[in-house]
């Protein structure tokens, strides 16, 4: 009886329905549904004077109806939800609402969303695991948008059957490894060492040690595509660091076999004191110039909640020489931090070390930081631009001044 | 998308929703512009029942803006209807939804339905301070203040921090209201105010001012005023309470100030371990100075003249009657340069006691801790706000100590045209609500928005009994 009346049921909310409720069969069919206080709606309904035919409450019928289903379906289960379920629960509601919510979580990713300390925390993760799931499921779309054009192109190639001649098989991936790889081998004997420091582990999140990480890894493969590549050092490199589970992470079997040097001792147990030159946005000093005989330190450290003087204060320990890239003097800044990413570092370094022109160099600095890179020192082009204004203007330089004051804070007084 | 004036048939929807651009979100969309104008309830009506008809089914969010716009037009039979809908349907409810149900539950006679949906909640998650709101302000609009001040303190033991309007609604409906316990509960909400340092603004501050007035046989009188620099209130005559730490409290920020804003997480961000012994030896055998100086600050105060001059300036117009100054500064001043005369260094040297930190460390926090360790009487100059070493304290308890030490002990300069500098004094009164038993006394905000904390209001409300 159950049965026979859920599946009329389905029937009904599918089409029926309406024409069954117009007609007053309601009570026949849904034994179980409540009856409605239909007399304020009618109340309702004569004073904004709607047409005739139509019942304005009847949604709410059609919705009711659909419950009872539910409702049966509801008591078997346990009413004590755990933790977690009431949490997936929450979820789902969430997505219902519409908020920016993925479709399929995993316990791990739910356990992390749990253990956020705070509402924004919560929703701020969420976001991120829907962005993600966006960007999977269309690089989803278009691999197999591709894979199709491709199959459609074979269809065509096999049509015409016609082999094309050239003097070599056509190997060219695995024959440039092999040409990178023996380049990076010869910098772990001849080449000029480049260390990152893997100690910062405890000032990020989870999720900036992944950014590092993946930084890392995307400098490697650009210094190992260069022409003369650095030997990188990972120094106070631990076993088992969440750094350790990244790499694992991101070169999976390929992780022993990267011809790089890693180590859990620091960059000063190795290399002289004196040699070494610790990269950080921080410092005062500002270099000139690359020198090939340094060994330059670079802090794997992504900090999104920018932790100024972290990097500085580890150089000024160990009593090392710091520098910062001349960015002031060569850019036109606009906006941004002055810290770079760490495969933009590597880029830089890379041009410098070939070329020494910092013009080309400070080429990877991302567009969207500088207005325009300039040969003359900023210094002296600010000289002449202050001598423009005051010759112009007259007594509007303090205007100009508060102008490059906001855009150059400090460093530069006009003078 | 402009919304029907008439409730519609479904086939004229269709049509709407086909000339629409995306047909997918268009209930969507035209429930939300149904909102924005305030549509009639039966036009809204009239679109749900074309969706179910035609899907056999509502979703969710069309359901949360229905009820969005039942609540808003304050529906109550409708929003009753919905809600039972929603949990019949749905095992839970996401936030939204709840604080709209609690919202539009609290506004009508039903209110006590608004609890049952807060309890509800409270299963779930812990309630957003709009859903306490709500109910509070239901509670006390029908006088059940008692159970108005048990939400109130569950949801101050759940660290929801209360709205200025669930405070302000406590006075407003209590007024005329006798009763010891009630009285007692309102002033623990202006004593709240004094230990969260929370400023009422003007509307808020008539309502405390016709809550007193309107206590039976208490005889209160409210007058608003602006207290004197030296502190004293010109209607009552009462003094102030005075900006001082105690004791306890100086060593307490001292410590924390050197744990927290000079080492941090690493001594080395900020100066070095020697640098910071050097210090404090140098500032035990010199003690006690009255005024602190942060030279490059003020060495900044006029763009046009050379820094150095500047601080020797202030240095001159502080070092009258006999101060004791120590100047805080850093090497490079020291090198002769354009900007730094060694003559004009020399001078000074001799008349204030002056240390130099590393030119990579911060001077700041050498600033607070050389000004707190003088004590009680000694002030600092500068025009730094000092924002980023208050947020390096840990909790908030310390920061309130901070806040209320540098109102007391900071001095600005201020640049005038003239060639000598004028003082902004350090408040000698503690700018917070402050009560004898006899008096009250309430700073406030002229307008709600106004939102610099380092702006102290002038304006206070004085409450004293006849």
């Amino acid at each position: 009886m159950q049965s026979a009346n859920m599946l009329l049921r389905r029937i009904l909310r599918s089409s029926v329905l309406p024409f069954a409720t117009q007609h007053g069969m309601k009570k026949d069919l849904f034994p179980l549904s409540r009856t409605l206080s239909l007399s304020l709606c009618l109340k309702q309904d004569k004073s904004c004077e709607p047409s005739e035919k139509l019942d304005l409450d009847e949604w709410k019928k059609v919705m009711k109806s659909g419950l009872q289903e539910e409702v049966s379906e509801m008591v078997s289960e346990p009413k004590e939800l755990s933790s977690l379920a009431a949490a997936r629960e929450t979820l789902e509601m969430w997505r219902l609402a519409g908020r920016a919510v993925p479709e399929n979580i995993s316990e791990e990713q739910l356990k992390t969303f749990m253990e956020c300390p705070s509402k924004s925390a919560k929703k701020k993760y969420l976001k991120y695991l829907h962005l993600k799931e966006l960007y999977k499921k269309n690089d989803k779309r278009k691999m197999d948008e591709k894979r199709e054009r491709r199959l459609e192109a074979q269809d065509e190639d096999s049509k015409t059957d016609e082999t094309k001649k050239s003097p070599f098989v056509c190997l060219w991936s695995r024959t440039m490894d092999k040409a990178y790889n023996w380049r990076a081998a010869q910098s772990m004997i001849f080449g000029q060492p480049l260390v990152f420091d893997m100690s910062y582990e405890k000032e990020m999140s989870v999720r900036e040690v992944s950014n590092t990480v993946r930084q890392i890894v995307m400098s490697e493969s650009s210094n190992r595509k260069s022409v003369d590549p650095f030997h990188i050092h990972f120094c106070n490199f631990k076993e088992d660091s969440l750094y350790h589970r990244e790499f694992i992470k991101n070169y999976r079997e390929a992780w022993d076999k990267v011809l790089i040097t890693v180590t859990d001792q620091c960059y000063t147990e190795i290399f002289p004191k004196d040699k070494l030159i610790y990269l950080t946005a921080d410092s005062p000093k500002v270099m000139k110039a690359f020198d090939h005989d340094k060994i330059y330190i670079v802090g794997s450290m992504v900090d999104k909640s920018i932790k100024r003087g972290v990097s500085l204060a580890r150089a000024k320990r160990l009593g090392l020489e710091t520098a910062a890239l001349p960015l002031d003097k060569y850019l036109l800044w606009s906006t941004g931090a002055k810290n770079l990413t760490l495969d933009q570092m590597m880029h830089i370094l890379l041009t410098l070390k070939d070329t020494g022109d910092w013009k080309k160099a400070l080429e990877f600095v991302p567009k969207r930081k500088y207005c325009d890179i300039v040969n003359k020192p900023v210094k002296e082009l600010k000289k002449t631009l202050d001598l423009i204004s005051t010759l112009k203007l007259g007594k509007g330089r303090e205007k100009v001044e508060k102008q490059f004051a906001k855009n150059y804070p400090k460093r530069y007084k006009l003078k | 998308v402009q919304p029907p004036e008439k409730p519609l048939q479904a086939e004229e929807w269709d049509k709407l929703r086909e000339d629409f651009q995306s047909p997918e979100i268009f209930e969507e969309v035209m429930l939300n512009s149904m909102i924005r104008c305030n549509s009639p309830i039966d036009v809204a009506k009239s679109l749900l029942t074309h969706l179910a008809k035609r899907n056999g089914d509502i979703a969710y969010n069309i359901l949360v803006k229905y009820l969005t716009l039942c609540v808003q037009q304050g529906q109550v039979s409708e929003i009753h209807d919905v809600y039972d809908i929603m949990k019949a349907r749905f095992k839970i409810l996401e936030s939204g939804a709840y604080s709209l149900l609690i919202r539009g539950l609290g506004n009508s006679n039903q209110w006590r339905m608004a609890l049952t949906v807060l309890e509800e909640v409270k299963k779930i998650m812990i309630p957003s301070r709009t859903c306490y709101e709500s109910c509070i302000k239901a509670a006390s609009r029908h006088q059940e203040m008692k159970l108005a001040f048990e939400l109130y303190s569950e949801m101050l033991a759940k660290d929801v921090v209360p709205t200025l309007h669930v405070l302000q609604s406590f006075f407003d409906f209590s007024r005329g209201m006798k009763g010891a316990e009630l009285q007692k509960e309102l002033f623990g909400v202006l004593l709240y105010l004094r230990e969260n340092q929370i400023y009422p603004h003007r509307t808020f501050m008539r309502s405390i001012k016709l809550w007193f007035e309107s206590l039976p046989g208490g005889n209160w009188r409210g007058r608003l005023t602006k207290i004197k620099d030296s502190g004293q209130c010109p209607v009552c005559n009462h003094q102030l309470e005075d900006s001082n730490l105690t004791e306890e409290e100086y060593s307490h920020l001292s410590e924390r100030i050197i744990k927290d804003v000079i080492h941090g997480t690493d001594t080395f961000r900020k100066t070095n371990p020697e640098e910071l012994e050097a210090f404090q030896t140098f500032v035990e055998s010199r003690l006690p100075f009255d005024i602190v100086i942060d030279g490059l600050n003020v060495s900044h105060i006029k763009s046009r003249k050379m820094q150095c001059e500047n601080l020797f300036d202030a240095v001159n117009c502080l070092a009258k009657k006999n101060a004791r100054l120590l100047v805080l500064g850093r090497k490079h001043m020291l090198t002769n340069s354009s900007n730094w005369k060694r003559e004009i260094m020399k001078e000074m040297q001799s008349k204030a006691d002056f240390f130099f930190a590393e030119n990579i460390s911060e001077d700041d926090p050498f600033l607070l801790y050389a000004t707190l360790r003088s004590g009680k009487h000694c002030r600092f100059v500068s025009r730094d706000f000092l924002r980023d070493h208050k947020a390096c304290l840990s909790d908030s308890l310390t920061r309130h100590l901070f806040r209320k030490w540098q109102r007391g002990h900071q001095i600005v300069l201020k640049k005038m045209f003239s060639l000598c500098f004028s003082q902004q004094p350090a408040f000698r009164y503690d700018c917070v609500v402050q009560t004898t038993g006899d008096t009250w006394h309430i700073p406030y905000k002229d307008v709600f928005e106004e939102k610099y904390s380092y702006k102290i209001p002038r304006k206070w409300l004085c409450i004293h009994q006849k």
